[in-house]
């Protein structure tokens, strides 16, 4: 069951669905088609629970007409990648970019910064992805090993909600009709365990997972089994604790949300409808001199790789945040133009929908201290382990959210907590934090270490 | 092509097409459409299902997907040829139309305009609108292993305000919609859309002048309608099937029991006709339901799907549901909303000594196994001696699903669903879902703002 992507159309693909846009009166158009591949394997209690096999493809387009008042365009998406499909996209987009308002800033695929061939073919030396590493025997395999690990853990362990293996590959067309085309594959292979500890209304879950370029480069089954069966069990018999004042430790897992809602509040699209609390932030120092962040799309541990973005420009490494200081907001061709900005090369595109604005891979560089280094530093203060809730205001930076990890007493962790909730400013808290771990780890396309704040109002009994 | 030894499996034909169009800085600059035709098959043995999905219809890759489901089922022989026969009809709650069929964009252009101007013209501390209409509408057939072939054609609308006001360089967002399973032109007609734009500028202004939340342990009042969130969250998900066939959920040892004060009742209907959450059928053909999952406080019913129903010997209640074609199916909820009692909404905020009357809400999130789940307020007021004395700042509320219930000491004659803009997410699939409430009073929960 090994994925196909050989079989799959080439470049040539997106060139002829932008040149059926041009023929159906569009002015500039480009186009971006994906296939998608994929298996994976649910097992609990020792057996297998579910097979899945995923076959997806679609082609999306943008085209863009003149009017007499200035380029407008319009964005459609099928999964019907026949000649009759094609034709049939080409003649909806441009039905929908007439009706669509013209906008003097549009920018068009004409004058882009893309790579060149010999990038594009070095890319493809370097970033060779055609192969997961994984049958599905194998990935069946790691998953039971990796359930069986972690229900042996420990007594407390009494129940199990399975473990995942999954792969897959995808490739990725890109054409406009300035005459760029490009193609790349990506594969990636997952796995995880979630298991329960305790009974009846003592129950508690936790999880561990990881995802990597491939099958051969995952955490092995038994450190994803060990630490979502460790985390289960440290969490039974949890208290609430007193309302008020205290520093928060975001240990790695955690502290990826901060990150995120960081890029969404520098998202050059935000900026320009003002739905940011960083609006007015650039060049100004929002963290601490002691903080670095990384978009960088070249990475050899990232899923977030690229070359080029959702609008073929070339990708960069930017520096966002450097000692402190912002450095620019994340922006695509057009918000770049609005803004006044140069390009980062940051236009993410899904099959469906406008462009959108998104990082590549996001790392936060790692301080010297180790998290029990920083505890000891701070003393009294709350862990967290689990963030839930959507409680985060991006245009006021308000944040409330539900919360769940161990109080910190003297330096050392005390008891588990859960049933209380965290809040405060992000503007403030970014400026508060008093600690960058040195404990880098990776999830996916983000790297970041703990990170301590001070200053969040804890609310429990 | 379905293996003999399975116990159940189908094959689910979906075509789809969307439309958005979406107004912001004035002008209606993002129109889209897309369109998503494919199948996915399914067999299932016991626990154990086989899911494979393919966008493409040639013979080959349907094939393939056939093998990839049928695996689950291990080496049983080829089953005999079945008659494929359509199944006797529920009545359909919505209609088999597109609703975008007969509205062309530039009705729909001109109506974010007229909207995006009452916005601005209502407050001059508006200073950007964001405006979206869009339409979806699912043609789909499902063919089950017995040859019984059922039809459903799902059409879904929604519209969305989103203003953002500043005053004094400090801003404030607020929003804003509505929908359901009709027409745009429904969607668009009457004083509905103008009601939305006033809702989402009164919103932002309110917030303009929102304190610091309270933090910490307290009476709260929920207003009705889309605090309704409460059910989804604290109790629906952890009444899905599933988790309760595996024991993952607090609530699995509890049917028959008391988990809720005397006098509540709380169902998942989703035979409401042109709801949001509403099917004729769900995605497995099951005709849907109006199941009792609490009556007058005791646990009486379970969300099922047909496998986990036929593994615990329980009827499928009509909850199982998948994104699409693309996604396995999951015991999911529809409309979920508790039964009106008998107290006035005005005596149950005058009984309020100290606390927050919560009106309504952003999104929540549950933690099944262990019971807290949390939601987050978009308008709250601080009440002291029965009178509400300022708005506050968004807060999350955090309880325990199995507890919070018990804790409900009044519940008003004011039952009200929300209006239409319900999605839920589970296990990386949303579904549209609705949900309702009458004002209700806990007695305790756990506010989290900022002055502790």
């Amino acid at each position: 069951m090994s994925t196909q992507i050989s079989t799959l159309p080439d470049r040539h693909f997106a060139e002829q669905l932008v040149e059926a846009a041009i023929k159906a009166g569009a002015a500039h158009a480009d186009a971006l088609s994906i296939s998608e591949t994929g298996d994976s394997v649910s097992v609990r209690n020792g057996v297998v629970e579910s097979v899945e096999r995923e076959d997806a493809r679609g082609m999306g387009l943008r085209a863009f007409v003149e009017t007499s008042c200035g380029m407008a365009f319009a964005t459609a998406s099928t999964s019907d990648l026949s000649t009759a499909g094609l034709h049939k996209l080409a003649e909806q987009v441009i039905a929908m970019a007439r009706i669509s308002e013209p906008d003097p800033d549009a920018v068009p695929p004409v004058g882009a910064n893309h790579p060149t061939e010999a990038e594009l073919d070095a890319w493809q030396q370097r970033h060779n992805h055609d192969d997961s590493g994984w049958s599905l025997e194998q990935a069946t395999a790691a998953a039971l090993e990796c359930e069986q690990i972690a229900l042996a853990y420990s007594d407390q362990i009494s129940n199990s909600e399975g473990a995942d293996a999954s792969f897959g590959s995808n490739r990725v067309l890109y054409a406009s009709s300035d005459g760029f085309s490009a193609a790349y594959n990506r594969c990636s292979a997952s796995l995880s365990a979630s298991v329960i500890a305790g009974s009846g209304d003592g129950m508690q879950r936790d999880y561990a997972w990881h995802r990597a370029l491939h099958a051969s480069k995952l955490r092995s089954p038994a450190t994803i089994a060990t630490e979502a069966a460790r985390r289960a069990v440290q969490r039974l018999n949890p208290g609430s604790m007193d309302s008020g004042e205290t520093t928060v430790i975001f240990e790695p897992r955690t502290a990826t949300s901060l990150l995120g809602h960081l890029i969404s509040a520098i998202n050059g699209r935000a900026i320009l409808q003002q739905r940011s609390f960083l609006t007015d932030a650039l060049q100004h120092g929002i963290f601490p001199d002691t903080v670095c962040i990384d978009d960088d799309p070249d990475h050899p541990l990232g899923l977030g790789n690229r070359l080029f973005d959702g609008e073929g420009t070339r990708c960069r490494r930017n520096r966002l945040i450097d000692n402190g200081v912002l450095q620019h907001f994340l922006s695509d061709r057009y918000t770049a133009k609005r803004l006044g900005q140069p390009e980062t090369g940051s236009a993410s595109r899904g099959l469906t929908g406008d462009i959108g604005i998104g990082s590549s891979n996001l790392i936060w560089h790692g301080g010297s201290l180790s998290q029990e280094q920083i505890l000891k530093q701070i003393g009294n203060g709350l862990l967290v382990t689990e963030l839930i809730g959507f409680g985060v205001n991006g245009v006021t930076g308000d944040y409330s959210r539900g919360a769940g990890g161990f109080l910190i007493e003297n330096g050392e962790i005390v008891r588990p907590v859960q049933g209380i909730t965290i809040a405060g400013n992000l503007k403030q808290m970014f400026a508060r934090i008093s600690h960058v771990g040195s404990d880098l780890t990776w999830f996916g396309s983000t790297a970041i270490p703990s990170i301590a704040i001070e200053g969040l109002t804890v609310a429990g009994q | 092509m379905l293996p003999a030894n399975a116990d159940d499996g189908d094959l689910y034909l979906e075509y789809s097409s969307s439309e958005s169009l979406a107004l912001e800085e004035g002008r209606v600059k993002h129109v889209s459409a897309s369109t998503h035709q494919g199948i996915g098959a399914r067999v299932i043995k016991g626990e154990a299902s086989g899911h494979a999905y393919t966008d493409s219809l040639e013979a080959d890759a349907l094939m393939q997907a056939a093998r990839s489901a049928r695996s689950i089922a291990g080496h049983g022989g080829a089953s005999s040829p079945v008659h494929i026969h359509a199944a006797s009809t529920a009545p359909r709650l919505y209609q088999a139309v597109n609703p975008a069929a007969n509205i062309d964009f530039s009705e729909r252009k001109a109506m974010l305009e007229k909207l995006d101007k009452l916005a601005r013209d209502l407050d001059p501390r508006v200073r950007q609108v964001f405006a979206n209409i869009s339409s979806s509408f699912s043609d789909i057939h499902i063919v089950r292993m017995d040859g019984a072939h059922i039809h459903d054609a799902r059409p879904l609308v929604r519209l969305n305000i989103s203003v953002v006001v500043e005053e004094n360089g400090k801003r404030e967002t607020g929003s804003a919609g509505g929908g359901g399973r009709f027409s745009i032109e429904r969607l668009l007609s009457g004083d509905e859309p103008a009601h939305m734009v006033h809702e989402a500028v009164r919103l932002a202004t309110l917030n303009l002048s929102a304190h610091q939340a309270p933090a910490g342990s307290m009476p709260v009042v929920l207003g009705p309608g889309w605090p309704g969130i409460l059910l989804h969250e604290a109790i629906g998900h952890g009444l899905e099937g599933d988790f309760n066939r595996k024991g993952s959920s607090v609530f699995a040892d509890k049917m028959g029991k008391q988990v809720a004060a005397r006098g509540i009742t709380v169902v998942d209907d989703g035979t409401i006709a042109e709801r949001r959450g509403s099917l004729t059928v769900d995605d497995e053909g099951t005709q849907s339901n109006r199941t009792v999952l609490i009556e007058d406080g005791i646990l009486t019913g379970y969300l099922l799907d047909r496998q986990n129903a036929r593994l615990m010997g329980m009827q499928p209640t009509g909850n199982g549901r998948r994104e699409s074609y693309a996604h396995p199916v999951l015991p999911r909820m529809t409309n979920t909303f508790m039964l009106a009692g008998n107290d006035s909404p005005d005596d149950i905020l005058a009984s309020l000594d100290r606390g927050i009357y919560a009106v309504n809400f952003g999104g929540g999130q549950v933690d099944i196994t262990s019971g807290k789940f949390v939601f987050t307020t978009s308008e709250a007021y601080y009440v002291e001696n029965g009178v509400i004395q300022y708005p506050v700042k968004g807060a999350t509320l955090i309880g325990s699903g199995h507890e919070v219930l018990q804790k409900v000491s009044m519940i008003g004659n004011d039952l009200a669903l929300d209006p239409g803009v319900g999605t839920c997410g589970k296990g990386g699939q949303s579904v549209p879902v609705g949900v309702g409430l009458p004002t209700i009073r806990i007695d305790q929960l756990i506010v989290g703002g900022t002055e502790a």
